[in-house]
C-alpha cells in the first residue's frame, strides 16, 4: 500500500466513524465507565502501595544484645550484621541512648521511669534494610538466623504489621487483576459489537471496493482505526472521570496520589490496542475478506 | 499453465459443483486480447458462475482459469486485488455506492489502486467525458436514470484500464433504446483495445452484430466460434454495422490507447 492509498484509508476511516456517531458514542460511554471501575481500583491500589512503601522505608530491625556482652564481641556482631545481604546500615544504640529516647517518647509521663533503679534496656543494633528486601520471608529468615547467634538476646521488627501490609497489597493486586480481566473482555466485546454493526452497515461498500481491487489492508485498516480510536477515547473519558473523583477524594484525604503521566499514556495506549484487537477479532468473524 | 500471449482469458476443463449438483461441466473457452465475445444462455445456464470464476470471486472445483499472468490454481488470496484491477466488472444491478457522487464512485477504483489525488481528478474527468456524464459528476446514483447509472458503473470498471471487461447482463434492467446505447459504449471500449466478455440471456439482442457468440446451456458450452484475434477483426467485420460504429467512435477512443490498434 502506497502513501496515497494510506491517505485514502485514513480519510475513509474518518468518514466511517463520523457516519456512525451515535453508535460509537454509546460504545465509548459503556467502555469508558467500565474502564473507570478499573481505574478506581488501580488508584486505590497505587495509594495503598504508596502508604505501605513509605512505612517500610521507615521500618527498622532491632537486634538486642545479651547483657554484659563484651565490646569486642559486640563489634564482631556488628561486622557480621553489616555483611548480611539486604542490610543497608547498622547503627549501635547504647542502653543509655535507648533510655533517653524512651524518656523523650514518654514526655509528661517520664516520671514513671523514676521508679527504676537501673536501666533495664539492653544495648542494641538498629538495622536499616534495603527497600527491595523488605518482605516477610526475608525478614523472618533474617530474624531467625540472627537470633541464633551467640550474644543475641532477641531480634524484633514489625513482623505482624509487615505481613498484614503485604496481604493487603496482594489482595488489591489480585482484585485489580480480576477486574482488569473482566473489563478486558467486556471492552473487546463492546468493540467487536460496534465493529460488527459497522461491517453490516458497510457491506455493499466493502463488496464494491473488493470488486475494483481493494486490498485486504485497504478494507481492514478503517475498522482497526475505528476500534483503536474508540478504545483511546474511552480510556481518556475514564481518566477524565477518574481525575474528577481524585479531586473530590483529595478534599478528604490530602496527599492522595493520581496516576503518573506515563501511566496515563500507557493506559490510553493499551486501551487503543485493546480496541484494535477487538476490531480485528470482529473482522475475522464478520468480514469475509 | 502457460498460454498464448494473445489470449487474455483462458478457461480449461473447468467444472464447478455445488454439493452434488454440477453447475458448470468441463468448460473450455478462450478470449483473445481485444476480442468482443458474447456469452449467451438461458437463466441458470451458469453464465454468472463462469464470470465469477474469471474474476476469481470463486474457484473451479476442477480445471483452471487463466487471466493474463494469473492462474486460478496458483492464485494467492493476496494477489486477487491485483487481478481485479486488470479485470473490469459490470453487473445488471450496477452496484454503485448510493452515498457517493458519480465522481467518487469512479474515483474509488483509482483510490484502491493508490493513484494520486491529482491524477484521479484528471483521469476521472477524462473517463466521465468519454461516457458523457461529466456534467452529472456531482449527482448521486439515485438522481440518475438506469442507463446513466450503468455508464457510471462502466466508467468505474475501465478506470484502471483493464485488459478485459466482464459484463454480466449489463442491459438486463434497461429498455431497448438504452440497451443499444450501452452496447455501443461497450463496443467503443472494445475498439480501444479492451477485450469484452459479455453475458446475456438475450440472443436476439446480440446475434445481429456478427461478434463471436459462445452458447452456454445447462453448464456446458454447446456452441462456440473460433477466436477472433484483433488483427482479423477488421476483415471479419469489414462490412458490418458494428465496425462502422467502431470507426466512428475511434476518435473518442475510451481508453486513449486507440493508437495501439492496427
Amino acid at each position: 500500500m502506497n502513501l496515497n492509498a494510506f491517505r485514502y484509508v485514513i480519510d475513509e476511516s474518518m468518514t466511517m466513524i463520523s457516519r456512525r456517531k451515535a453508535g460509537n458514542a454509546i460504545s465509548i460511554v459503556i467502555m469508558g465507565l467500565s474502564l473507570l471501575i478499573l481505574g478506581v481500583f488501580l488508584l486505590v491500589t497505587i495509594n495503598v502501595q504508596a502508604v505501605i512503601d513509605r512505612a517500610s522505608e521507615e521500618m527498622r530491625v532491632y537486634v538486642y544484645l545479651k547483657d554484659g556482652t563484651p565490646a569486642a564481641a559486640s563489634r564482631d556482631i556488628q561486622m557480621k550484621l553489616l555483611a548480611l545481604k539486604g542490610v543497608e546500615e547498622v547503627v549501635f544504640v547504647s542502653r543509655d541512648e535507648a533510655l533517653s529516647t524512651f524518656r523523650q517518647t514518654l514526655g509528661d509521663n517520664k516520671d514513671m521511669l523514676g521508679a527504676l533503679e537501673s536501666n533495664p534496656l539492653p544495648d542494641a543494633y538498629r538495622l536499616k534494610i534495603k527497600t527491595e528486601y523488605i518482605r516477610s520471608e526475608y525478614m523472618e529468615k533474617l530474624a531467625g538466623d540472627v537470633g541464633k547467634w551467640p550474644g543475641i538476646e532477641e531480634v524484633r521488627y514489625g513482623e505482624q504489621w509487615l505481613a498484614r501490609g503485604e496481604r493487603l497489597v496482594k489482595g488489591f493486586y489480585v482484585t485489580d487483576l480480576a477486574i482488569g480481566l473482566i473489563i478486558f473482555f467486556s471492552v473487546i466485546f463492546v468493540i467487536a459489537n460496534t465493529v460488527r454493526l459497522t461491517v453490516l452497515s458497510r457491506q455493499k461498500t466493502i463488496e464494491v471496493a473488493k470488486l475494483v481491487g481493494a486490498t485486504n489492508a485497504y478494507i481492514r485498516i478503517p475498522f482497526l482505526v475505528e476500534g483503536a480510536l474508540q478504545g483511546a477515547v474511552a480510556a481518556l473519558l475514564a481518566v477524565g472521570l477518574l481525575a474528577v473523583i481524585h479531586l473530590f477524594a483529595k478534599r478528604y484525604l490530602p496527599g492522595v496520589l493520581f496516576m503518573r503521566g506515563e501511566a496515563v499514556s500507557g493506559f490510553v495506549l493499551f486501551c487503543a490496542l485493546l480496541g484494535a484487537l477487538g476490531s480485528y477479532g470482529a473482522m475475522r468473524r464478520f468480514l469475509k475478506v | 499453465m502457460e498460454q498464448d500471449q494473445r489470449i487474455i482469458v483462458g478457461v480449461y476443463h473447468l467444472s464447478k459443483t455445488f454439493g452434488r449438483h454440477f453447475s458448470l461441466h468441463d468448460i473450455n473457452l478462450q478470449v483473445a486480447n481485444g476480442e468482443f465475445v458474447f456469452l449467451v444462455g438461458p437463466s441458470g445456464a451458469g453464465k454468472s458462475t463462469l464470470l465469477r470464476m474469471v474474476y476469481m470471486d470463486d474457484f473451479p472445483s476442477s480445471g483452471q482459469v487463466v487471466v493474463g499472468p494469473y492462474v486460478s490454481t496458483r492464485m494467492k488470496r493476496s494477489t486477487i486485488p491485483e487481478l481485479r484491477r486488470k479485470v473490469g466488472i459490470v453487473f445488471q444491478d450496477f452496484r454503485l455506492l448510493d452515498d457517493q457522487t458519480v465522481f467518487e464512485n469512479v474515483a474509488l477504483a483509482l483510490k484502491v489502486a493508490g493513484v494520486g489525488l491529482g491524477d484521479i481528478k484528471h483521469q476521472v474527468t477524462d473517463i466521465l467525458m468519454r461516457v458523457g456524464l461529466y456534467h452529472k459528476r456531482y449527482d448521486f446514483p439515485h438522481e440518475l436514470s438506469g442507463g446513466e447509472q450503468q455508464r457510471v458503473a462502466i466508467a468505474r470498471a475501465v478506470a484502471n484500464r483493464p485488459s478485459v471487461l466482464l459484463a454480466d447482463e449489463p442491459t438486463g434492467n434497461l429498455d431497448p433504446v438504452v440497451t443499444k446505447s450501452i452496447l455501443e459504449l461497450l463496443f467503443k471500449i472494445n475498439a480501444g483495445g479492451t477485450a469484452v466478455l459479455m453475458a446475456t440471456h438475450d440472443l436476439d439482442l446480440v446475434k445481429s452484430f456478427g461478434q463471436r457468440i459462445i452458447y452456454l446451456e445447462g453448464g456446458r458450452v454447446v456452441k462456440d466460434k473460433d477466436m477472433i484475434f484483433v488483427g482479423d477483426l477488421r476483415e471479419k467485420l469489414a462490412d458490418s454495422r458494428v465496425s462502422e460504429k467502431a470507426d466512428r467512435l475511434e476518435d473518442h477512443d475510451i481508453t486513449g490507447e486507440g493508437g495501439r490498434r492496427r
